[in-house]
């Protein structure tokens, strides 16, 4: 009995499912990650060296907030410490930073709103919305595929070039603004919602779609209204997703030279002030968790509204 | 996702409220238009910059001693000294999002089934709980923090390290992963965990048997994307002195040879472009 009923197991096992691509994938990425360890110069011989050492120990001694240096632990003082950098740079770091991603990410939307719709295989086609339009020309047909393959091009283009590449070349471009990080966080996140919503566009159900284009809506017309309102709340879900990554990103753009929280915490790193540094870090931390939960609490209230 | 009715009422004034939020924005940023223009030495790098898009080069643009390694197949290092970081932080990631993803899933300390009575020991439950929070905690404050901010503060207590750049890398994706971990298994579907308690396999086979072989298709395609964005940051790690990409498109850019820079940013795209075509084949293989 138990041997049969351990064949029927290991012939259950035996025609399991297989879905190669997969096991490939799953296998290059484990040999990948293998070869990085033995290729990779990870393990100089220094790491634990004595002067690291003694680097790490006058780190961790300078975390402490320098007025407490060889004194009892005082959390007045500490306090004290903390509130004057905060009024000398800290909230305007924060406000500034958060405006920042507000800026990208509104901006970043409009753009890859407008972008999606000749993204869009149901929409950027000579015969949008499965309908027929009459025999296929083939002038219009290769004119549309133009179209779609120079946007979806120009979407991966943006999206593929990272933040802080994109506000590199811009602040070389633009000079010291913040139009630079503004734009380099636009530039990205366009690239990104753009697909996102191009994607959601294509998985709508087509026929309301279908209908309005039927009875003479054009294609700007279905868009507007028929698309963005079947699909606004997954577009706002990804507006929210992305504003999370546009404030994390805008904390660390600073450090190219722009006074939101990156610069200043890279300005105190040069100047080896690290317990400001580490305070200065904490705040970034607060200042994500914050967005987190004013997104997710944002996204429920939407919800809510039905 | 899974609930996405919304009051289609209201998608004007939310629409008004994105936009004026956006002005009010660039209006306090202090942000002019005419600012979008380049000055005239701008506009003179941007021609430059922009002039050589389309005839990247092949060779490097000054005199070079004999015997150096040729631009090409520099770049191509530059590109697998990216993937070797972003691989390596993987490793790392993986081991430490699935032990802390283990231990902030609900699937542990919360009973299995319906009918199952709550378990006889008050006091290990409560220790659970309490390790859930601190595990929560801990999450929470490594993806808060970012990879490039990890990586400065490793740089200003270890110096320039390697394996300090893989770490910093690996650090708030293990926080990631291990978020998406415990939220995938607890959402599972849960018949599959039941049945196998009712049979008597103990919360730790459910959890191995029946609700990771459940979550197992999104947690790999999850994985993958997060490769592609290891990818990215690992880049980007090359502006403070680690030899990846990012280090060569800097030096490139301050000796003003636009050719070369372009060459590296192609291989950037090539690279990304790649590893963004693969997860999202694996992902529309995984889904279906």
């Amino acid at each position: 009995m138990s041997e049969l009923r351990s064949i029927a197991v290991l012939d259950l096992y035996r025609t399991r499912p297989k879905n190669w691509p997969v096991r490939i994938s799953v296998g290059f990425m484990f040999a990948l990650m293998g070869i990085a360890w033995l290729a990779g110069d990870f393990f100089t011989a220094d790491t634990f060296a004595q002067s690291r050492q003694a680097n790490v120990e006058r780190f961790l001694h300078e975390l402490l907030p320098f007025p407490l240096h060889n004194v009892d632990f005082d959390w007045a003082v500490a306090a004290r410490w903390g509130w004057e950098i905060l009024e000398d740079k800290g909230f305007e770091a924060l406000y500034t930073t958060f405006l920042i991603s507000v800026a990208a990410i509104v901006l970043a939307s409009v753009v890859g709103a407008l972008l999606t719709i000749p993204a869009a295989r149901n929409i950027a086609t000579d015969q949008p919305f499965g309908l027929y339009h009459g025999s296929p020309s083939v002038v219009s047909r290769l004119l549309w595929k133009i179209v779609f393959v120079v946007t979806r091009g120009v979407l991966i283009l943006l999206r593929s070039i990272p933040e802080y590449v994109w506000a590199f070349l811009l602040l070389a471009l633009l000079g010291p603004t913040v139009w630079s990080i503004v734009l380099a966080l636009a530039l990205h996140n366009a690239g990104i919602l753009g697909k996102l919503s191009a994607e959601v566009t294509e998985d709508l159900p087509p026929a309301p779609l279908r209908a309005l284009h039927a009875l003479g809506a054009s294609r700007a017309h279905v868009s507007v209204m028929a698309v963005l309102p079947v699909a606004f709340p997954r577009f706002l879900l990804f507006f929210f997703y992305r504003w999370e990554t546009c404030v994390r990103e805008a904390t660390v753009l600073g450090m190219l030279g722009i006074a939101s929280l990156g610069f200043w915490i890279q300005e105190a790193r040069t100047r080896n002030f690290y317990d400001e540094m580490i305070f200065l870090v904490l705040l970034g931390v607060i200042l994500i968790i914050v967005g987190d939960v004013f997104s997710s609490l944002a996204r429920r209230w939407l919800r809510r509204l039905s | 996702m899974r609930d996405d009715r919304l009051n289609i009422g209201r998608r004007r004034w939310i629409l008004a409220a994105v936009l004026a939020a956006g002005f009010a924005s660039i209006y306090a940023l202090d942000l002019q238009w005419s600012q979008l223009l380049p000055n005239a030495g701008g506009i003179h790098t941007a021609g430059q910059f922009f002039a050589r898009a389309l005839s990247p080069a092949l060779n490097y643009e000054s005199a070079v001693p004999q015997h150096t390694t040729p631009l090409l197949i520099k770049a191509l290092a530059a590109a697998w000294q990216t993937i070797l970081f972003a691989a390596a932080a993987l490793s790392l990631a993986l081991v430490g999002g699935a032990v802390l993803g283990f231990f902030a899933s609900t699937a542990l300390w919360l009973p299995a089934g319906a009918h199952e009575p709550s378990s006889g020991r008050p006091l290990g439950a409560a220790l659970l709980g309490v390790v859930h929070t601190l595990i929560r905690l801990l999450i929470t404050l490594m993806r808060s923090v970012h990879e490039l901010l990890w990586a400065v503060l490793f740089l200003a207590a270890f110096g320039l390290s390697q394996m300090g750049a893989v770490i910093a890398l690996a650090l708030p994706c293990a926080g990631i992963l291990a978020k998406i971990f415990a939220e995938l298994v607890d959402e599972a579907p849960s018949e599959a965990a039941y049945a196998l308690r009712a049979a008597g396999a103990s919360r730790l086979q459910v959890f191995c048997f029946a609700l990771l072989p459940c979550a197992m298709p999104d947690i790999l395609a999850y994985v993958l994307y997060r490769f592609e964005c290891l990818l990215r940051t690992s880049a980007v790690l090359g502006f403070f002195g680690f030899p990846t990409l990012g280090l060569y498109i800097a030096a490139a850019f301050e000796n003003l040879h636009y050719g070369e820079l372009w060459s590296y940013l192609y291989t950037l795209l090539i690279l990304i472009v790649i590893a963004d075509w693969w997860s999202g084949l694996l992902r529309r293989e995984l889904l279906r």
